[in-house]
């Protein structure tokens, strides 16, 4: 199967304190993706990494059959797009000011753009911020618009840290469905999150993080039989070694 | 209870005091130690007035009448600064909010956070300033109550037009404020020349005095003046005094309230719908990061202060210097102003240059293109506007002012005052990038502050002085080295053009990610 990403021994220290440790990951082509892992694993790091956000001290990086070098970023970058958490916004700009901006540097301002961003708008249910500007937007209605943001860059590679955070359930849904409609063009969705029941039910594969490294990669295949016995949830904590609690530990409370 | 939420109060507003502005909080109270010697040395000199013969002869033109309105002008601009700069947001209401959550009665909490406002540092500077002034001012033991009344009814009504208007106060009345202190300070300077130029033109000008001083009195600072002034008269007191705790009771009463709506409504921000055919305009003429940049910081009311101070000056100041014709001194000056403008705006624009968009500067990471390109026509931008405002100021010289000197000459100084500039602007960025720090020129503090300003205002000045001095016969050698320099410099500054952008992209980008 083709790939979307690959990720060869990847390290990252912030003040020689290791962060991601020759971590290994290949996500395949039109799937959604699932990172999971505990506060503090990685998630944002390799986010912000794979976003060319921050570099990385060691190890390689492929993303739609790209090696990620300098002379690349710019191909690369074409086809990528991320709503990070919390989401990064123009806070001077207008929703619209801010779409079409993040549009005309992707260079996808279509003729048919404003069509577009009237549906997104209207399925989003943020026309009513169409002229106000970023910083005066709610935490859900700016999440919102940083994915519709991204979603108009028509990414072939999608990454989204933490999406559903501070949305409402109607707002998940659609995203929902909007992520579903990607995939099945061929786009690849890749997504970080702590909270379990987000990826269980959206993801194909899943990966788990832990202290910089990958512990588990469980594939549809894998899933299906594992959860045959037991939840995510329960997988989950196997793998990253929950310290078991004592029923007597607060017993002040 | 409530010294606790005094020792919170202090720590949130000491903890967000950078070094410099403790140093301007020691420095004030030792300026207010010598206002009051000063203060002192006015009040004897006034009251031995009458009856020294050598005074008045030392300074024969502090008349009383003087004496007084130089009182009532530093009372009106006290009040000004008093109205200005006191923030109603000295308190950090966000932080105290939660004390609501930890078991904190709202009323309680609403009545403290006034008092905390009263023993905020800086209002204890403002209203103890007015005290020690006032105090100097009195007639009889009769005055006493009446100042001290007036000082807190002075308190108490600045902060409640500031809340009711605190939008007008933050959008529009500092600008109005700042246009009023230098046009104030624009008369003085007027008077100033006058005075030193002849005696009788300070004599017409007498009965200009007693009208300025008429309504100098009914301003707010005049009627602070007043109460230290008016005559003693135990009835009148008591019924100024009664007026004066009445008023103040509902002043102090409507803050309650006030404060009690702010703690229990915090965000009553409406949404505004803007469309803005300026961003539009830059977009189109410097492209988009050049554009965006621009359109960030002319919108920002900073900003906007900022570039009505630069014209403001010029302004009032060079039409000033061509009426009193100082010879060589007013063609240093003028010349010096006007290739200032530039500069500051360049000056500006540098500090700015990363200043207001902090953590969304990640986003143009993420877009196809290189950052540095990015970075790059920002950095061309900065430099295209201020350059546009030299070309049009140096067609007006050459048009308007050729007693500033010929074409060339003008051209070269103001080049060479120009780029002089920019190196200085690209090596204080390039080192405050190094350090990732919060001052000036850094990333994250885009306000230029005072210290700057001060160096930079001398630097201007000296730099003046030495390019538009005349020099005669030797002004061709001047001319010879200036153009010299120009080359080296435009050389330099084309060959470490992406100096900036690679030091940011290498330091600051990894100190805004880590406060993602």
């Amino acid at each position: 199967m083709e790939r979307a990403l690959i990720i060869k021994k990847l390290t990252k220290s912030y003040d020689k304190e290791p962060v991601l440790v020759e971590l290994d990951l290949e996500v395949p082509k039109g799937t959604i993706f699932g990172l999971i892992g505990p506060n503090g694993a990685g998630k944002s790091t390799l986010i912000g990494i794979l976003t060319g956000l921050l570099d990385y001290s060691e190890g390689s990086i492929v993303i739609n059959d790209l090696q990620y070098t300098p002379s690349n970023e710019t191909e690369i970058k074409k086809d990528v797009a991320s709503v990070l958490q919390p989401p990064l916004l123009f806070e001077n700009f207008t929703s619209y000011e801010f779409v079409t901006y993040v549009c005309e540097m992707y260079g996808t301002n279509s003729r048919d753009l404003n069509d577009k961003i009237k549906s997104l708008f209207s399925y989003f249910e943020i026309t009513e911020f169409t002229h106000v500007k970023t910083k005066q937007l709610s935490s859900g209605s700016r999440k919102k618009l940083a994915f519709c943001a991204a979603i108009l860059t028509q990414p072939k590679l999608l990454f989204l840290d933490e999406p559903f955070e501070s949305v409402d359930v109607i707002s998940i849904g659609r995203m929902k469905n909007v992520l579903r409609k990607l995939k099945e063009n061929g786009s690849t969705i890749f997504i970080t999150s702590h909270i379990l029941e987000v990826v269980e039910n959206l993801c194909d594969d899943i990966a788990i993080l832990h202290k910089g490294k990958i512990l588990a990669y469980l594939d549809s295949e894998s899933r299906k039989e594992l959860e045959k016995n037991s939840s995510l949830n329960e997988i989950f904590e196997e793998y990253v070694e929950v310290r078991p609690t004592h029923p007597d530990e607060l017993n002040w409370l | 209870m409530i010294s606790k939420l005094l020792y919170l109060n202090w720590k949130l507003f000491l903890a967000r005091l950078t070094n410099l502005q403790t140093v301007l909080i020691i420095g004030y109270s030792l300026f207010l130690v010598g206002m009051f010697i000063n203060l002192m040395g006015s009040a004897l000199l006034v009251i031995f007035l009458d009856s020294s013969s050598s005074l008045q002869l030392d300074l024969p033109w502090l008349t009383p009448e003087i004496h007084n309105l130089i009182l009532l002008t530093f009372a009106t601009i006290f009040w000004i600064m008093h109205f200005s700069f006191t923030s109603t947001r000295l308190l950090n209401m966000e932080e105290n909010r939660k004390l609501l959550a930890l078991g904190y009665p709202a009323g309680k909490l609403s009545w403290h956070l006034n008092l905390m406002c009263l023993y905020h540092p800086v209002n204890v500077i403002y209203n103890l300033t007015w005290l020690v002034f006032l105090s100097l001012q009195i007639n009889s033991a009769w005055n006493i109550p009446i100042v001290v009344g007036a000082v807190l009814l002075n308190y108490g009504v600045i902060y409640s037009i500031k809340h009711r208007f605190l939008y007008m106060v933050e959008k529009r009345f500092k600008v109005i404020i700042f246009s009023f202190i230098f046009v104030i300070f624009g008369v003085i300077s007027v008077l100033a020349i006058l005075s030193r130029r002849t005696q009788s033109v300070l004599n017409d000008l007498a009965i200009e005095f007693t009208q300025l001083v008429g309504a100098m009195e009914l301003l707010p600072g005049g009627l602070m003046f007043r109460s230290a002034k008016y005559s003693h008269e135990p009835l009148l007191t008591a019924v100024l005094f009664f007026f004066m705790v009445l008023l103040t009771y509902l002043v102090f009463r409507d803050h309650y309230y006030k404060t009690m709506e702010g703690l229990m409504r915090p965000s009553t921000i409406k949404i505004r719908k803007d469309v803005s055919r300026l961003w539009v305009f830059l977009q189109k003429w410097l492209g988009d990061n050049a554009g965006k940049y621009y359109y960030y910081v002319m919108t920002h009311p900073y900003n906007k202060l900022q570039i009505f101070a630069v014209a403001l000056i010029p302004l009032v100041y060079i039409p000033l210097l061509l009426i009193v014709d100082l010879g060589d001194i007013s063609i240093i000056l003028i010349a010096t102003m006007l290739a200032a403008i530039p500069v500051a705006l360049l000056g500006m624009g540098m500090a700015n240059m990363f200043g207001y968009e902090h953590r969304e500067m990640l986003l143009h990471m993420q877009f196809p293109g290189s950052i540095e390109k990015q970075l790059k026509e920002r950095f061309l931008g900065i430099i295209t506007v201020p350059l546009f405002i030299f070309y049009a100021i140096t067609v007006f010289e050459v048009i308007k002012l050729p007693q500033l000197g010929d074409v060339f000459s003008i051209y070269i100084a103001n080049t060479f005052f120009f780029l002089c500039f920019m190196i200085v602007f690209l090596w204080s960025s390039f080192y405050q990038y190094q350090k990732a720090s919060y001052s000036t020129f850094s990333f994250k503090h885009p306000i230029i502050p005072q210290k700057v300003t001060f160096t930079m205002s001398s630097a201007i000045f000296v730099l003046g002085y030495t390019v538009f001095v005349p020099l005669g016969d030797l002004h061709i050698y001047r001319l010879w080295i200036m153009t010299g320099l120009i080359v080296a410099i435009g050389f330099y500054i084309w060959k470490n053009f992406d100096l900036l952008a690679k030091a940011f992209k290498a330091k600051i980008l990894i100190k805004l990610w880590s406060n993602f």
